[in-house]
C-alpha cells in the first residue's frame, strides 16, 4: 500500500513538472533521462534479473534507429509505422541471435563476447552500408514526429512508464521468478522443470524490442543518426546507468539515468571527460557500491528506521 | 596474383604476431587470475605512446624508449592490479566490467594528453629487403623476430623454471599449488604485471610501423581475445598460433572480399569457434 502510495505520488509530481517549470533546459535533460531510463531498465531485465550480460542491446537501440527512418523512408509507412516496424525487426534480429547463443549454452562471459561480436558485426555494416546509412557521417532527421519539448516530455514519461510496467509485470510474475532461477544457478533450474532455454530467450528478445522503441524515439528527439549509438560506448553508458542505480529494483536503473544524464549537462563536460567519469563509475559501483544508489539508500532508511 | 597472396600471408603472419602478444597476455591472466582482462589492449596503446613520448620528445634511442615504455605499462599494471583487478579474481563478469571501465578512463585520459590527431614516430629503421620478389620494411622483420623470441621465452620460461612450473601448478589446482608452497597473491599479481608489460611491448613496436591513435587499443584487444579463443584459451603456443591465423586470414580475406568489412571476419570467425570448438581449434589433441 505504502509503495503504491509512493508510485504515485511520483507519477503526479512527474506528470505536474512542467506547470512548475517551462523551461526548455531541464525538459530536454528530463526527456533525454526518460529514454536511457527505458533503454537501462530493459537492460536491466536481461542483466539484473536474467542474469545475462549481453553486449547486444546497444545494437537492438541503435539498429531500431536507423530501421524506423528507413523504413519510413523507403516504405512509406511514416514515423510510427517505421517505429512498429523498426520494433519487429529487432524483435526477428534478437530471436535469431538469442537462439543461437542460448542454444549452444552460452554463458556469461563466453555469451557477453559472442553478443558483443554480433553488436560490432551490425555496427560494421550500419558504417560501410553507405547507399543507405550515409556511412560514418549518418543521417540528419528532417522529420519531425512530435513537436516541441512539452510534448516530448509527456511521449518519453509515457513510454517509460509503459516499460516500467512491463518489466513489473513480467518480473513478478512465474516468468520473473523463472528468470532468477536462472540467474542464480540455470542448471539447478533445468533440473527442476523450468525451460531455461524459453526464458533466457523470452527476457533477451523482450529487453531488445524494449531498446528498439527507446531507439526510435531517443534518435528523432536528437535529430540525428550515426553509426555511435551502436558502438561499445554506448553499451558502456547502459551497463554504468543500471551498475550506478542498482539492480535489484525494477525502477532502479532511472536513478542511474538521471544521474548520468543530467550531469554532463550540469557540468560542462566534454566528450572525453564524459566518458572517463562513465568508466570512473563503472569502476566504482562495482567495488564500491554493487548495491547502486537504490541498495545503498535502502539500506541507511533500514538502519535508521 | 601468387605474389600478392604470398605478400599477404607474410604481412598476415607479422601482423599476427603482434596479435599473438596480447593475446598471450589474455591467455596467461586467465589462466591465473580467472578474468579476462580487456584493459590489455589500453595497456598496448598506453606502450606505443609511452615508446613515442620517449623516442621523439625526450629523444631516447629507440631500443631504450622500448625498454621504458614496458617498464612504464608494467607499472601501470601493477597500479592497477593493486587497486582495481585483485578485488575482481575469479569473477569474469565483474572483472570484464572494471577492465571495460579502465579502457575507458585510460582513452579518455589519451584523447585528453595527446589528442585523436595520429602521431607518426620518425623512421627508426628505414630501407627494405628484397625476398623472392617480396618487398619487406626491415623493420617489421626485426619486429617479427622480436616478437617471435619473446612468446617462445615466455614459453621456455614457464615449462623450465620453478615459477612458470608453479603458475602451470596454480592453473591446474589453486588449493593443491598453494599448500605445494606457491605464493598465491604474488604470483597472481606477477602474471597481471608482465602481461602488461607484455602489450607494452607489442605496443611499442607497433609504434615504430604504424601511426598512433587513442583508440588503437579497442582494435586490438577484440584481435586478441579473438587470438586467445580461437585456438583454445590458455594455451600459450595457442595465443601465438590463434595471432597468426587471424592475421593471415584477415591478410588474405580482404584480397577476395570487400576491405571494409575486414574487421568482420575475425568476428565471424570468432562466434563459429564459440559455438561449435568452445575449447579451442586444437583441443582435443595435446
Amino acid at each position: 500500500m505504502k509503495r503504491l502510495a509512493g508510485t504515485a505520488l511520483v507519477a503526479a509530481a512527474l506528470l505536474a513538472l512542467p506547470l512548475a517549470t517551462q523551461s526548455d533546459f531541464v525538459l530536454t535533460i528530463l526527456v533525454f533521462a526518460f529514454l536511457q531510463g527505458m533503454l537501462a531498465v530493459s537492460f536491466n531485465l536481461v542483466f539484473g534479473y536474467a542474469g545475462q550480460l549481453s553486449m547486444f542491446h546497444a545494437a537492438a537501440f541503435g539498429i531500431a534507429a536507423y530501421a524506423t527512418h528507413l523504413f519510413g523512408k523507403h516504405l512509406g509507412v511514416g514515423y510510427w509505422g517505421g517505429v512498429v516496424l523498426a520494433a519487429a525487426l529487432v524483435a526477428a534480429i534478437s530471436v535469431v541471435v538469442g537462439a543461437i547463443c542460448f542454444r549452444f549454452r552460452l554463458r556469461e562471459f563466453y555469451f557477453a563476447v559472442v553478443t558483443l561480436a554480433f553488436s560490432e558485426m551490425a555496427r560494421l555494416t550500419v558504417l560501410n552500408w553507405n547507399s543507405m546509412t550515409n556511412g560514418s557521417l549518418g543521417i540528419n532527421l528532417q522529420e519531425r514526429p512530435i513537436d516541441g519539448t512539452l510534448a516530448w516530455y509527456y511521449v518519453a514519461l509515457g513510454a517509460l512508464a509503459i516499460t516500467l510496467v512491463v518489466c513489473w509485470r513480467l518480473v513478478h510474475s512465474w516468468m520473473g521468478r523463472a528468470f532468477v532461477a536462472i540467474r542464480l544457478n540455470d542448471e539447478l533450474g533445468d533440473t527442476l522443470g523450468i525451460n531455461v532455454f524459453r526464458y533466457k530467450l523470452v527476457a533477451f528478445t523482450a529487453g531488445s524490442i524494449m531498446a528498439a522503441f527507446a531507439g526510435s524515439l531517443y534518435a528523432y528527439f536528437l535529430g540525428s543518426l550515426e553509426p555511435g549509438l551502436l558502438s561499445i560506448d554506448t553499451s558502456l553508458g547502459i551497463i554504468a546507468m543500471v551498475l550506478l542505480g542498482g539492480r535489484r529494483a525494477v525502477a532502479a536503473p532511472v536513478l542511474g539515468a538521471l544521474v548520468l544524464t543530467a550531469l554532463p549537462h550540469l557540468i560542462h563536460f566534454s566528450a572525453e571527460i564524459r566518458s572517463l567519469v562513465y568508466g570512473a563509475i563503472l569502476i566504482f559501483s562495482i567495488l564500491v557500491m554493487p548495491q547502486g544508489i537504490y541498495g545503498a539508500a535502502a539500506q541507511l532508511i533500514r538502519r535508521h528506521a | 596474383m601468387t605474389q600478392l597472396i604470398a605478400g599477404q600471408l607474410l604481412n598476415g603472419a607479422i601482423v599476427g604476431t603482434l596479435y599473438g602478444i596480447v593475446a598471450l597476455g589474455v591467455t596467461l591472466t586467465f589462466g591465473i587470475t580467472g578474468i579476462v582482462n580487456f584493459a590489455l589492449g589500453v595497456f598496448m596503446m598506453l606502450g606505443a605512446y609511452a615508446a613515442w613520448y620517449f623516442a621523439d620528445t625526450v629523444g631516447l634511442p629507440y631500443p631504450l624508449a622500448v625498454l621504458a615504455a614496458v617498464g612504464v605499462t608494467a607499472a601501470a599494471g601493477l597500479a592497477a592490479d593493486q587497486a582495481l583487478f585483485r578485488f575482481t579474481r575469479n569473477n569474469l563478469v565483474n572483472g570484464l566490467l572494471v577492465s571495460l571501465g579502465l579502457i575507458a578512463v585510460l582513452e579518455a585520459c589519451a584523447l585528453l594528453v595527446f589528442t585523436a590527431t595520429p602521431k607518426e614516430m620518425h623512421r627508426v629503421l628505414p630501407g627494405i629487403v628484397m625476398l623472392g620478389g617480396l618487398v619487406l620494411p626491415k623493420m617489421k622483420l626485426v619486429v617479427f623476430a622480436l616478437l617471435l623470441t619473446v612468446i617462445f621465452a615466455t614459453y621456455a620460461a614457464l615449462t623450465r623454471t620453478w615459477t612458470g612450473r608453479a603458475a602451470y601448478a596454480y592453473a591446474q589446482n589453486p588449493e593443491a599449488a598453494a599448500l605445494m608452497g606457491v605464493a598465491t597473491a604474488r604470483l597472481q599479481s606477477g602474471v597481471v604485471v608482465y602481461s602488461c608489460g607484455l602489450a607494452g611491448l607489442g605496443g611499442a613496436l607497433y609504434a615504430a610501423l604504424y601511426s598512433l591513435e587513442p583508440t588503437l587499443g579497442s582494435l586490438f584487444i577484440l584481435k586478441a581475445v579473438e587470438a586467445a579463443i580461437l585456438a583454445g584459451i590458455g594455451s600459450v603456443t595457442g595465443a601465438l598460433l590463434g595471432g597468426v591465423i587471424l592475421g593471415v586470414t584477415e591478410g588474405v580475406g580482404s584480397i577476395y572480399l570487400p576491405l571494409a568489412f575486414r574487421d568482420a571476419y575475425g568476428l565471424v570467425f570468432l562466434v563459429l569457434i564459440l559455438l561449435f570448438k568452445p575449447a579451442g581449434l586444437f583441443a582435443g589433441r595435446r
